[in-house]
């Protein structure tokens, strides 16, 4: 069996070499390059002067985008959209800096800028809406609540209540966002992104350009990073596919680092206000929550999802009989936000696990008691939470023992230091919807596989190997893999919410299966004998529930206010793991994001809503110099809903230790809950 | 345009360029060598390390035209016989690598250090690396990959 052990990745060779091609490195004869002119101001009337700048090939705008729509907006269950989709290029008004307003061609990337720079903008500023709370307009609403609540409330023996505030976050995958358009002569398009799966891309260049989807193919090339920020179709993309058509030569779009943190949209902006009951033993009677999702100018694709998500999980991984949530999808004048990793479920945490810190404080209970008291049973799966979701298992308890011995005794700090200590349960949906799979055997024996999930550095092939390797009894090398590619891959659905192995792993195991049984049925065995036989599957299952329980360390110098992450335990429940090695990676990776957020991450606007980070300078990654010891483990309790007993694991590691690190802070700090990142101004400002 | 002629792995690339033209397009887009990745043509995230004369410099913080005439190394040139060099032999094992956008700038950043002989204990190997962005892994394995490299050469 291969499945469970710690393979190494067969992908790693080329990129080693400097031979893995991503979206800048793919060559159009003939290509031409576009930049955009972006807006300067958050919040403006705008009205581009059309003289096209020397040397442009083309300049677009608004008028010139006729027959052109808005992009897409997916709901998500429950939620009222109210606000306007975000269009290819700004018509009259602009609703954040950095909105593109026109899209200029030219020969090369430096000719393109150059003339972008040339083109005249006339603005009339107005005032920009920066806060979530008093934001007059909302781009959508969401509420749910069981008929108990106000009840269990005036019943309780104790509530306690807390307001959270989480900032706005970049993804900067350390590629950045492009796209490449190319016309045929018979009216098709194909277009090469750098994205997180061909499918959802090519949907929504279908709607925004009315052109039938099997009129469009989209190839995704090796992609360098994505985290959410490359899911679906952005303006850019759009307007570089119509530059194409209208100039009939390829168009390509290389975003640059500033633009990216301009305009790619951003993670997290959350203003919360939680409260919650309990009785006088303790257990939880019911919640309260209203969220105000700082959601920026206009709806993108799945600005929708996380906030619905964080809203949903707000029972986390207690039994607590009566909820109420509202979520408020405020409209401001920044960039709009999507999908980055965790997506919801590290504000849900941090929220959750927040207020139960605050009431075992409240209450003179230990923590951990209080969290044991009234976590979910792991003999109650599968467990139908009062918002309405249904987690299919979990062992909650035994992740917080490991989480408790893994972080161990900690020492505390000298005279100078306050110390903490912060736990962190979380339950994290993944998976859902559908996946596709194809298996073909061609001449010699050689196992084809083209998947509708779609790499951006996780290991597909490898894990994916590893479960043919498994069913087939080939060798895992051997088999050669199709993704990203829409004319090559059966249609699918795509890679995110941690559901290439659940979802894409189980229709390929699916795939798998059929071949045997037609393997059997004509008597072709083995493999050599059988080319020619193909088999599709198409799986689909309820969305799957990870979970986990983090722990962290840390220290505060009182003469500084400078925070050291002493140490971080992630303990992880993703089902069975299929590779261990990509597994962890998948953890210390997102742990290593959620410690950005905790001590540097934070996209910034000044009061005219103009962005103060927008570069690496200012906005700073972790670098290996900073990261705290992670230690890792697994807690293995297999889903039911489908053949791998996979769950997800690309997000938990940045879902539990937000607000581990941010109860450890509170912790040390005595009660007193600040808002990440908690850097040295905002620590020395809370101790003095 | 200016004529220049730049070594690379050996190879002499002669070209034409604009005087602003950066070294790391001059190497990707007009030398075809696209295994040096740009990440923020502002010199932070170091994804496009380069060698100038056995040195690791940032390629989108210099002009091409001031490369002329001297010699570079890039990830291609670092295999040796076609044999992965033990520094990406090691990186495999390690598991130091997702996405990849970043490892040849961290192959190139760390490569010099190893060739003179320093003997680097942990903290020393994390600020060998500090120079360098890396958002998929956390570092964990990179700073595996060169201790092992280091244990076994």
């Amino acid at each position: 069996m291969l499945v469970g052990r710690p393979v190494r990745r067969r992908e790693d060779e080329r990129i080693l070499r400097g031979e893995a091609r991503y979206l800048d490195d793919v060559e159009r004869p003939g290509v031409a390059h576009v930049a955009f002119v972006r807006s300067a101001y958050a919040h403006a009337r705008a009205r581009v002067n059309k003289n096209v700048a020397g040397g442009a090939l083309l300049l677009l705008t608004a008028d010139d985008l006729v027959g052109v729509q808005s992009l897409p907006v997916q709901g998500a269950e429950g939620v009222e959209l109210l606000g306007p989709a975000h269009p290819v290029l700004a018509r009259g008004e602009v609703g954040y800096v950095g909105q593109p307003l026109a899209a200029v061609v030219a020969e090369t990337r430096a000719l393109a800028e150059d003339a972008a720079e040339l083109v005249e903008v006339e603005y009339e500023p107005l005032e920009p809406v920066l806060s979530p709370r008093s934001a007059p307009e909302t781009l959508l609403r969401f509420a749910r609540r069981t008929d108990g609540v106000d009840e269990a409330f005036a019943a309780a023996a104790h509530v306690v209540s807390e307001r959270f505030e989480l900032p706005r976050l970049v993804a900067a995958p350390i590629e950045a966002r492009g796209a490449i358009a190319e016309a045929g002569p018979d009216g098709t398009l194909t277009v090469w992104i750098s994205a997180q799966d061909p499918h959802r891309q090519r949907a929504g260049l279908s709607h925004v350009l009315g052109l039938e989807d099997d009129r469009i193919r989209v190839i995704v090339p090796e992609v360098g990073g994505a985290f959410g920020s490359k899911g679906v179709v952005c303006p850019e993309t759009c307007a570089t596919a119509v530059a194409a058509l209208r100039l009939g030569r390829p168009v390509k779009w290389t975003e640059d680092r500033f633009e990216n943190f301009l305009a790619a949209y951003q993670g997290r902006g959350l203003d919360a206000d939680v409260e919650l009951a309990l009785d006088a033993e303790g257990r939880f009677l019911a919640l309260r929550a209203r969220l105000y999702a700082d959601l920026g100018a206009y709806l993108l694709p799945t600005t929708a999802i996380p906030p619905h998500t964080a809203a949903l999980l707000m029972t986390g991984c207690y039994t607590i009989p009566e909820a109420e949530v509202e979520l408020v999808g405020a409209r401001t004048n920044k960039v709009p936000t999507g999908p980055y990793r965790g997506a919801g479920r590290p504000e849900a945490a941090v929220l959750v696990e927040g207020i139960v810190d605050r009431a075992a404080r409240e209450l003179g209970v230990d923590r951990l008691e209080l969290r044991r008291r009234n976590l979910i049973a792991s003999d109650a799966f599968p467990y139908a939470t009062p918002l309405g979701w249904t987690y299919d298992s979990g062992d909650y308890e035994r992740c917080l023992d490991r989480a408790v011995e893994l972080l161990g005794d900690v020492e505390p700090g000298g005279d100078d230091v306050l110390s903490g200590t912060g736990f962190a349960m979380y339950v994290e949906r993944a998976g859902g919807l559908w996946e596709s799979a194809e298996v073909r055997i061609e001449a010699g024996g050689r196992v084809v596989v083209a998947s509708g999930s779609s790499p951006h550095g996780q290991g597909h092939a490898t894990a994916f190997g590893q479960i043919v390797a498994d069913r087939l009894g080939v060798d895992a090398a051997d088999v050669e893999f199709v993704f990203g590619d829409s004319a090559l891959v059966p249609r699918g659905v795509g890679t995110f919410a941690s559901r290439s192995i659940a979802v894409g792993g189980s229709a390929l195991a699916r795939a798998l299966d059929e071949l045997q049984r037609r393997m059997d049925e004509t008597g072709r065995r083995p493999l050599a004998e059988a080319a020619g036989l193909r088999a599709e599957a198409r799986f689909e299952s309820p969305l799957v529930f990870s979970s986990g329980c983090h722990a962290a360390a840390v220290e505060i110098d009182r003469r500084t206010g400078r925070l050291t992450i002493v140490r971080v335990v992630a303990v992880d429940d993703a089902g069975r793991i299929v590779n261990p090695l990509l597994a962890e990676g998948q953890v210390l990776g997102g742990v290593a994001q959620a410690l950005g957020e905790c001590l540097t991450e934070e996209a910034v606007v000044d009061e005219n809503g103009q962005p103060r980070t927008a570069t690496f300078a200012d906005y700073s990654l972790l670098t290996a110099a900073e990261m705290p010891p992670v230690a890792t483990a697994f807690v293995e309790t297999p889903t039911p809903t489908n053949p791998l007993g996979a769950k997800g694991i690309g997000e938990g590691g940045a879902i539990g230790t937000l607000a581990a690190v941010a109860n450890a802070v509170t912790d040390a700090l005595g009660g007193r809950r600040i808002a990440p990142p908690y850097t040295e101004r905002k620590l020395w400002a809370a101790l003095h | 345009m200016t004529s220049i002629t730049v070594t690379i792995n050996g190879t002499a690339y002669e070209g034409d360029v604009e005087p602003r033209t950066l070294l790391s397009d001059f190497i990707r887009h007009d030398c075809g060598l696209t295994g040096t990745h740009v990440g923020c043509e502002h010199g932070v995230c170091g994804a496009c390390t380069v060698q100038l004369d056995g040195e690791p410099i940032r390629s989108c913080l210099m002009l091409a035209v001031q490369a002329n005439g001297r010699s570079l190394t890039t990830v291609e040139g670092l295999a040796r016989d076609g044999e992965l060099h033990p520094l990406q032999a090691a990186f495999r094992e390690c598991h130091a690598l997702q996405c990849g956008f970043c490892t040849p700038g961290f192959l190139m950043s760390i490569e010099p250090a190893l060739r003179s002989g320093a003997s680097l204990e942990e903290p020393a190997i994390r600020e060998l690396l500090a120079g360098n962005l890396c958002r998929c892994t956390g570092y964990r394995g990179i700073v595996e990959a060169v201790e092992l490299v280091l244990r076994d050469p």
